[in-house]
């Protein structure tokens, strides 16, 4: 039973970082209906930011979260701005694909200028875990699901009580109509990419120090970013928070009790199963976007 | 010389006119293939090996190369990826017309370059790769170095019972290189009456081992091995620690890099054990205690990182066998060197470089035996254990 | 015109081993590009012509494969309950429709389940379907080897009872192999395309509430072209099983979509020539690159050479050439791409 439990925990703590993923792909998704195949990469470079503020720098590790974040806010408005305004109004693929070209650059970039030797990034938190009964958990990955937690209700926040989180729903609804409101749509949808990129940009600055920095982490994050997304219902924030716990469950429950090497089967075949159920995912609203 | 003959006798003539008329300096130098992952998912450590055989063919140079000569390597990247591998097999034999080749880390990767091998008739020099199938498939244009698992564990047996292994769980990745090492040390292990547990699996690029390691805290054996790439054990080491898993653990494969083991995951590698190829920690005590003590200061000198040189030594023996094959053939023919690999004999920073035939009969590839040894973290040092 | 182009394209290509002169890595790496354009010309019939964006294409590929590598190989599988199957190797020539077969049987299942939904999650099911495949083909050890790789893949050997056979061993052989494989893929989609289902196809991409109120089957007509285009697939994936003699899971490789899905989007999607012209611009680009760069730095190229085409060229190489085209000739009918695309 003690391994059930260690199972249990352990879903909780995978959940919530993968719950972070999943919402700001499902974010950029739903609002401005781009599927960001650099969300994997951004993923790397909020771990490589935070390594470099914390090891090259020597800035304290909870400044250099933040500092990570703000990276990852000003890339994303970047790439919204260089690569995405111009293509406004083609079609799904074509935006797809430049973020595919996109994402191959961040890759190979970050494995220019780093190397492919994995970097650690150094923790104030004690390395003897935190014992409960017959379960244990590292206070590392507790900070993690704390801040993972913290950032997801902030983000819910945003959306449902800020004027900007108004316009954003707004335009999500019906862009030409939120225009003629008066909305600055090409702002929400800058401000929108950028929260998103941020998004992902937090997750792989959490999970940087959780595992290690190297050039190729955003791969297998970014098909679990998907999968979460699928889970939860494109578009929406809940239905993503709740799919990363989800995940993390069949993860988990799988690897233990089934096989280890179908751990990472586990997430599509949910996923299959979902959509021959349930094609809108499990907490879809009513609208079907795609 | 008849109508078959004829055709290649001419072109090779018409080639070998070509290279001579226009090169003079350039002509003198023999090419050396080196077929190493330096992009995709193996990028690290094929980027070390590379770098390791700069520091042989800068050496051999220095020297005066070989046979007269000097030697130049023709470093290309094969992505991590077989079918870019076998491209760039092709490419290194036809169009670059390096006579011998190095490579190529990964097992699929370097079993994707042997039918090449056969076809063109040239050799390779297997620096990395630990597949049992690389030897025993019947090409007799391969030449490894690297101990394949089942030497390990061989060489592993007699340490067992000192260590008082009584029931062992296994956790490898799932790729050749984890499964291969499951299979010879559970034959091994089995045979000197030690339980085999479990056998969990994880994919090479998989970062969160919580679950399998929560399955192998609830089992009742004693020792878990461990095969995996460096930075996948830190990752271990550090979610065995925020597990509370504590049993005895020995890692194989040789790719571990204890001192990044030792930097990354600080306390959580406390007491783990490693089978490694090479003891750069203690030149002294190593087979050819100058070569690596000139290995290790020049690495040094160039700035690379220490916890690379347990990668890096293998490219740079890989490339001193060669340059002995082709002094020993006397001439820089692929022909010539793949029979005069037979009489290599050296002693390179693991051991003896002497290879030894392995696979069917007629077609034997060859496969030298290098040394193993363990060790283990204390103190947050590299340091032999006493058995 | 529009006639001579493709007619132009095959002459260049069939000739092209003789301009090169034997360099076989030169040539290598144009059989590889020629099977993968084989493969991009399927995806073409699923994301130009009916405009569903499979990102899970290896997967029919990588089955094609792996059936014609095991059934050249044979094999001995317990499938539990009993059950035990054992196969003797069979020629590779009976491994190529049988490659067929399974990957379009494999598209029939696909299209079946996963038609129900369009847009993104289409995309995402696909993607699902092509991991849980490799997991597979990874795990199922007893019958794929696993990440041991199969090996010792025979290759193909044409011929008929009674009058010999014929190994293609040489490199020549295998370019033209797979060029007439090709050639033959053009013709059926083409022809396909210029059907009466090619129209429905197309009604579908461009209005679908309006086809179906016209009595078009959506489903029906979407998992056909899904069958076809896997099986086409599958016909390339055994081209590479025998050429390349090895594979092992990392056949299935993502990457291998992606570079699919650029050349049919780079040379334009919903066109013939497309997946050709982007097929040979985006496989040769490594070649070329790989002695001027770094290999970081190639990669970095090849992303910025598609962010480039798509901006300049947001429908594609051959549809952009062919406004050029129209343009400096007035008011002709459209070349090259007219037949076909919206």
């Amino acid at each position: 039973m003690a391994e059930f439990y260690q199972h249990l925990l352990n879903t909780l703590v995978l959940g919530g970082t993968y719950a972070l993923l999943g919402i700001g792909l499902t974010l950029i998704f739903g609002i401005m209906n781009v599927v960001n195949f650099t969300h994997g990469a951004l993923y790397t470079v909020g771990a490589y930011l935070t390594y470099l503020a914390v090891a090259a720098l020597g800035l304290n590790f909870f400044l250099a979260l933040p500092a990570a974040i703000l990276g990852g806010l000003v890339l994303g408005a970047a790439i919204e701005l260089v690569l995405l305004r111009p293509l406004r109004g083609s079609d799904i693929d074509t935006t797809m694909l430049v973020m595919i070209g996109a994402g191959i650059v961040l890759q190979s970039g970050t494995l220019w200028l780093f190397g492919g030797v994995a970097k650690a990034i150094p923790t104030p938190f004690p390395e003897a875990p935190l014992q409960i009964g017959p379960v244990s958990v590292s206070w590392l990955r507790l900070f993690v699901l704390g801040a993972a937690l913290t950032l997801i209700v902030l983000t819910y926040v945003l959306i449902n009580r800020t004027r900007l989180g108004l316009a954003m729903r707004a335009a999500f609804q019906d862009h030409d109509t939120a225009a003629l409101m008066g909305v600055n749509v090409r702002l929400i949808y800058t401000a929108t990419f950028a929260i998103g990129s941020s998004l992902a940009a937090a997750a792989g600055a959490l999970l940087g120090p959780v595992y290690v920095v190297f050039p190729q982490m955003g791969g297998m994050a970014e098909l679990k970013a998907f999968a979460i997304v699928i889970l939860g219902g494109l578009g929406n924030i809940t239905g993503a928070a709740i799919g990363g716990f989800i995940l993390a469950l069949a993860e988990e429950l799988g690897a233990g009790y089934i096989s280890s090497g179908y751990r990472d089967a586990m997430g599509f075949l949910i996923i299959i199963a979902v959509l021959v159920f349930k094609p809108t995912g499990l907490f879809a609203k009513a609208e079907r976007i795609g | 010389m008849t109508r078959k003959t004829l055709a290649p006798a001419l072109t090779h003539a018409l080639a070998l006119s070509l290279v001579l008329a226009s090169s003079t300096a350039y002509a003198q130098a023999i090419r050396i293939g080196v077929n190493e992952p330096l992009t995709g998912a193996f990028a690290a450590s094929g980027t070390y090996v590379v770098n390791g055989a700069k520091i042989a063919a800068d050496e051999i140079n220095a020297k005066g190369g070989v046979l007269g000569r000097k030697i130049e390597l023709v470093i290309e990247d094969n992505k991590s990826n077989p079918t870019e591998a076998a491209a760039v097999a092709e490419k290194l034999i036809t169009s670059d017309k390096t006579p011998v080749l190095m490579g190529a880390w990964g097992s699929s990767l370097t079993l994707a370059v042997m039918p090449k091998l056969a076809d063109y008739e040239t050799a390779m020099l297997v620096e990395t790769s630990s597949s049992g199938k690389i030897t025993t498939s019947g090409n007799p244009y391969v030449f490894r170095i690297s101990p394949p698992s089942s030497l390990e564990a061989e060489t592993f047996a007699p340490m067992v019972a000192k260590l008082g292994l009584k029931k062992v769980d296994f956790l490898i990745l799932n790729n050749d290189f984890g499964r291969g090492a499951a299979a010879d040390f559970g034959t091994m292990l089995k045979g000197k009456g030690v339980a085999v547990g479990l056998v969990e699996t994880m994919d090479q690029g998989a970062q969160d081992m919580s679950a399998q390691l929560s399955k192998l805290k609830a089992s009742d054996s004693d020792t878990i091995m461990i095969t995996s790439a460096v930075d996948q054990l830190v990752l271990i080491f550090k979610q065995m620690a925020a597990l509370g898993l504590k049993k005895r653990v020995i890692t194989t494969g040789g790719s571990q890099n204890p001192d990044q083991i030792i930097a990354q995951a600080g306390s959580a590698a406390e007491g783990t054990m490693h089978l490694t190829t090479f003891l750069p920690w203690f030149p002294e005590k190593t087979p050819n205690p100058q070569a690596t003590a000139y290995f290790i200061g020049e690495w040094n000198n160039r700035g690379f990182q220490f916890a690379g040189v347990t990668e890096s030594f293998r490219g740079y023996d890989g490339i001193r066998a060669i340059a002995q094959a082709i002094e020993k053939a006397g001439s820089a023919e692929p022909a010539a060197i793949t029979k005069a690999f037979w009489s290599v004999d050296f002693t390179g920073l693991n051991g003896p470089i002497r290879f030894i035939k392995a696979g069917p009969a007629g077609k034997e590839s060859g496969q030298s035996k290098p040394d193993v040894y363990l060790i283990e973290i204390r103190d947050g040092k590299v340091a032999v254990p006493t058995l | 015109m529009t006639r001579l182009a493709p007619l132009a394209v095959l002459a260049g290509l069939g000739l092209l081993p003789l301009a090169l002169g034997t360099n076989p890595y030169l040539l290598n790496a144009m059989i590889t590009t020629g099977i993968l354009i084989i493969a991009a010309m399927s995806l073409n019939l699923l994301l130009g012509f009916t405009g569903q964006l499979s990102l899970g294409h290896i997967a029919f590929f990588g089955i094609g494969a792996y059936v014609s590598a095991l059934t050249s190989l044979g094999f001995d599988v317990d499938l539990g309950f009993g059950l035990r199957v054992v196969h003797a190797p069979w020629p590779a020539a009976i491994g190529f429709p049988l490659a067929i077969l399974a990957a379009g049987a494999c598209g029939w299942l696909v299209g079946r389940l996963s038609f129900r939904v369009r847009g993104a999650y289409f995309v995402i099911v696909t993607i699902s379907f092509a991991e849980v495949v490799r997991l597979v083909a990874l795990n199922w050890v007893e019958l794929t080897q696993g990440p041991l790789a199969l090996t010792g893949i025979p290759a193909f050997t044409l011929g008929l009872p009674g009058l010999g056979t014929w190994t293609l061993k040489t490199k020549l052989q295998n370019y033209y192999l797979v060029l007439s494989v090709g050639t033959l893929c053009y013709l059926i989609v083409a022809r396909l395309v210029g059907s009466r289902f090619g129209r429905a196809m197309r009604g579908l991409k461009e209005n679908e509430s309006l086809a179906l109120s016209v009595g078009i089957d959506a489903t029906r007509t979407l998992t056909i072209a899904a069958v076809i285009s896997a099986g086409m697939a599958g016909a390339a994936g055994s081209l590479y099983a025998h050429y390349l003699r090895i594979i092992d899971p990392d056949v299935f490789q993502f990457s291998t979509t992606v570079t699919m899905v650029i050349m049919v989007v780079g040379g334009g999607k919903g066109t013939l020539l497309g997946p050709i012209i982007g097929g040979v611009i985006f496989g040769m680009l490594p070649v070329a690159l790989r002695p001027v760069m770094a290999p970081e730095a190639q990669w970095m190229v090849y992303g910025l050479v598609l962010i480039a085409i798509l901006f300049v060229v947001p429908k594609g190489i051959v549809p952009g050439l062919a406004g050029l085209v129209r343009r400096r000739a007035g008011p002709a009918p459209a070349p090259l791409a007219a037949e076909v695309h919206p």
